[in-house]
């Protein structure tokens, strides 16, 4: 068993619910910022990635809901040798902000970091547009009916349509082996962005364990076997072979 | 303070006589104000602008819209609208072959009529129509003298990289010039 | 040497560039539109960053960013856009992000028409957005003016660490006159980022401070002839040039006219009203229901002035010309029009 430094780029603790993925997803996050040596400039908006506001060492904005890669693509303009991304949830990223983050994936040369908890997690779970079949939210009470209000909607699959988007990928942190590949897919990422070359998004399924009225283990199990059937893991498009190759 | 308006169809070079115009006095450290028309203003391929120049340096423009025109340049006959906006005794140079021959002008405006067609095409510079009507005005107005106009018209042209047609540019303001 | 002859909309941003602006970011719309056409070469051109945004959305919050690093940071809509730009814009003040609006304002509600007008007074001076602050509301009433505005519109924004909005009129944006272009202002990046803080409980008092220092510091106007004035009038942008002339109309025939035109409309130059009494303030406005003239009731109470009725005419959306004022102004003298306040 190895132990892990707490990384210096974070600053004290967030308050994340028991259970929730977005506490892992943060710390890899900030275990590849320390050891890639870069600066980062975290952007968040609004939803559960709120609770990062003052957890963070490097530069840190808080932006209106659903705008955060379009902010951080006026950021991104501005100081290129930054590691500039956007931690968002799937409310954000992809129902309030599907504009800013679908324009970003166009042209910009940021990251997006995207918690997929299939529902809106601040608000106290309602129905998000990555919300199962079937699944109850506080708006979906009698289980969403994907022929009425839409089927889950992926957003990596959409965004690897752009030719500016060069890695989409998705992960899970509901087991060690999962947390492992998800930080080597945000490494990808995070590298694609430094080689100034493009786009990359990595969505994180996490569990959501107080909205979904579940244990933390019952999420991680209801992960497991329900939400990849509909999210299936890995990555979807990898362009970056050759490009981190030429930058090395 | 001058003010002169420059009225016709789009294409008919109305906002680039006008500009001359304002060119002319800011060379001379004028005041000058340059309001053409847009938005609603200018559906239906109706052009204007409105020159406003002080007379003394330092003079103040206020208001730059229309209101009380010195002179009138009308190319088309819609343009002549605006003679509600000009002065008593104002000067209206009509372009005979955009305007009925009949129009019934008030009494008290100096109208002069030129065929900006038939003598722009006699100098061989058919987009030059709007300087023929300046220079007929230029006459009638005496704003400024003959040799210092198509000195700072030409100048104007240089400025925006065309002076290679200033040649047919004078004769296009003479053939004006000489027809009132 | 003679004067350029530049567009207004050119000329502005032209200045903002002297004035030390790195980075644009904005969506079309007219009447403003050739700001961002001109400023689409002219950025690159000098080193600078222009970014054709997918919407005004997208364009206030990529400035947003750029401002976030520091950046001299400029935006510039008309009506509609500005109102897109609300929410970003209460997140850019909150943040005490430096950053410069330009409103080539036309008329209207809804989409509204093309025509200029002065219907986002309100909007621009209280804010705009949710919360509680202000942006810094500067309106000029010619090319120069505000070119000069826009020049140091960047130190005052940096200075006061507050969003600073150019208010211009659609006709202002797309008239001509003769203009010196300043010298190129050495650009550098703000160190100081956020100094008042955003969360936290002590923020808001912070804000107190800072929002009262504007206050104190940041009015200004022109005041013409009132000192003896019977009649004040108050007006900005086009319509002041039309009541600056009316005013020497009137004094021609021996009326104590005067004229109050204010050059930020926010903070509201109180100061302009200190120590005058006339018979009456007529506001001039181009909009429907008068904006201005709350204002102006304001800074009459504040003055001491209180029982002077305060007038308004609002011209819908054509500015007034002499005559309309001329004629309005006799009809305040006889009585046959009622004051607002």
């Amino acid at each position: 068993m190895t132990t892990r430094k707490k990384p210096e780029v974070w600053k004290k603790d967030s308050s994340f619910c028991p259970g929730c993925g977005h506490g892992i997803v943060i710390r890899l996050i900030a275990e590849l910022i320390e050891e890639m040596g870069v600066k980062s400039r975290e952007l968040h908006a609004v939803g559960c990635a709120c609770n990062l506001n003052g957890c963070w060492n490097d530069p840190q904005l808080q932006c209106p809901h659903g705008r955060a890669a379009a902010v951080a693509v006026g950021a991104k303009a501005c100081e290129p040798d930054d590691l500039v991304f956007t931690y968002q949830g799937d409310g954000d990223a992809y129902v309030i902000g599907l504009s800013e983050t679908m324009n970003a994936g166009y042209r910009g040369n940021i990251t997006s970091i995207i918690i997929n908890n299939n529902n809106f997690g601040m608000t106290g779970g309602q129905m998000s547009w990555t919300t199962l079949p079937g699944q109850t939210t506080t708006t979906s009470k009698k289980g969403r009916d994907a022929l009425k209000e839409g089927e889950p909607f992926k957003g990596p699959e959409l965004l690897s349509q752009f030719e500016n988007v060069k890695f989409a990928a998705r992960g899970a942190v509901y087991n060690p082996a999962e947390v492992n590949k998800t930080k080597a897919l945000i490494k990808k990422a995070f590298e694609l962005q430094m080689s100034g070359e493009g786009y990359g998004v990595v969505e994180v399924l996490c569990g959501c364990p107080t909205n979904w009225k579940m244990s933390p283990v019952d999420s991680n199990k209801w992960i497991e076997d329900a939400v990849t059937r509909y999210y299936g893991l890995g990555i979807i498009k990898d362009e970056t072979a050759k490009i981190l190759k030429e930058a090395i | 303070m001058k003010e002169i308006i420059f009225a016709g169809f789009g294409g008919q070079g109305v906002l680039t006589g006008g500009l001359i115009l304002s060119f002319m006095a800011a060379e001379k450290d004028l005041e000058t104000t340059w309001m053409p028309a847009y938005g609603a203003t200018m559906r239906g391929g109706k052009a204007n602008c409105v020159v406003k120049m002080g007379e003394v340096g330092g003079e103040r423009i206020g208001n730059p819209l229309m209101g009380h025109a010195d002179a009138l340049i009308a190319m088309n006959e819609p343009s002549l609208d605006y003679l509600g906006k000009t002065k008593k005794g104002a000067v209206v140079i009509v372009n005979s072959h955009g305007v009925d021959e009949n129009y019934e002008y008030p009494s008290d405006k100096k109208v002069y009529k030129v065929d900006s067609v038939e003598l722009a095409e006699k100098v061989s510079n058919e987009q030059g129509q709007n300087l023929v009507m300046l220079g007929a005005m230029m006459k009638v107005t005496e704003l400024y003298p003959k040799d210092e106009a198509i000195d700072l018209m030409c100048k104007f042209f240089a400025s925006k990289g065309k002076e290679k047609y200033n040649e047919k540019n004078i004769a296009a303001f003479l053939a004006g010039y000489d027809a009132v | 040497m003679a004067k350029e002859l530049l567009k207004g909309n050119e000329a502005l941003a032209e200045a903002a560039l002297r004035g030390g602006c790195t980075f644009y970011s904005g969506y079309p719309i007219t009447p403003q539109t050739e700001v961002m056409e001109y400023l689409s070469d002219r950025m690159p051109e000098i080193g600078r960053t222009f970014i054709q945004a997918e919407s005004e959305i997208a364009a206030i919050s990529q400035v947003m960013g750029a401002a976030w690093t520091g950046e001299k940071a400029l935006t510039s809509s008309s009506g509609p856009g500005v109102s897109l730009k609300q929410e970003g814009i209460s997140y850019i003040a909150h943040n005490n992000f430096p950053c410069v609006i330009l409103n080539v304002c036309r008329w209207g509600n809804g989409l509204g028409s093309l025509d200029s007008a002065q219907t986002d007074y309100n909007r621009e001076t209280r804010g705009g957005g949710q919360g509680d602050y202000r942006c810094i509301v500067m309106a000029p009433a010619s090319i120069q003016e505000g070119v000069d505005m826009m020049y140091d519109a960047y130190d005052v924004a940096e200075e006061y660490h507050n969003p600073v909005v150019i208010l211009t009129e659609a006709m202002l944006g797309q008239m001509i006159e003769g203009v010196n272009l300043p010298e190129f202002k050495p650009v550098k990046k703000l160190g100081l980022i956020r100094p008042y803080g955003r969360a936290g409980k002590d923020y808001m008092e912070k804000y107190a401070v800072h929002y009262n220092r504007m206050v104190d510091e940041l009015e200004r106007w022109e005041s013409i002839q009132t000192e003896d004035a019977d009649y004040v009038l108050v007006a900005f942008g086009m319509p002041s040039r039309v009541c600056t002339d009316v005013v020497s109309i009137l004094r021609g025939k021996g009326e104590k006219v005067g004229l109050i035109r204010p050059i930020n409309l926010w903070p509201f130059p109180f100061k302009a009203f200190e120590g005058i009494r006339p018979k009456a303030f007529i506001t001039v406005e181009t909009n429907e229901t008068g904006q201005l003239v709350d204002d102006v009731a304001i800074a009459a109470k504040k003055s001491g002035a209180g029982d002077v009725p305060v007038y308004c005419l609002a011209t819908h959306h054509e500015c007034a010309d002499e005559e309309a004022v001329l004629d309005y102004f006799e009809k305040v003298k006889s009585g046959s029009v009622k004051e607002r306040y």
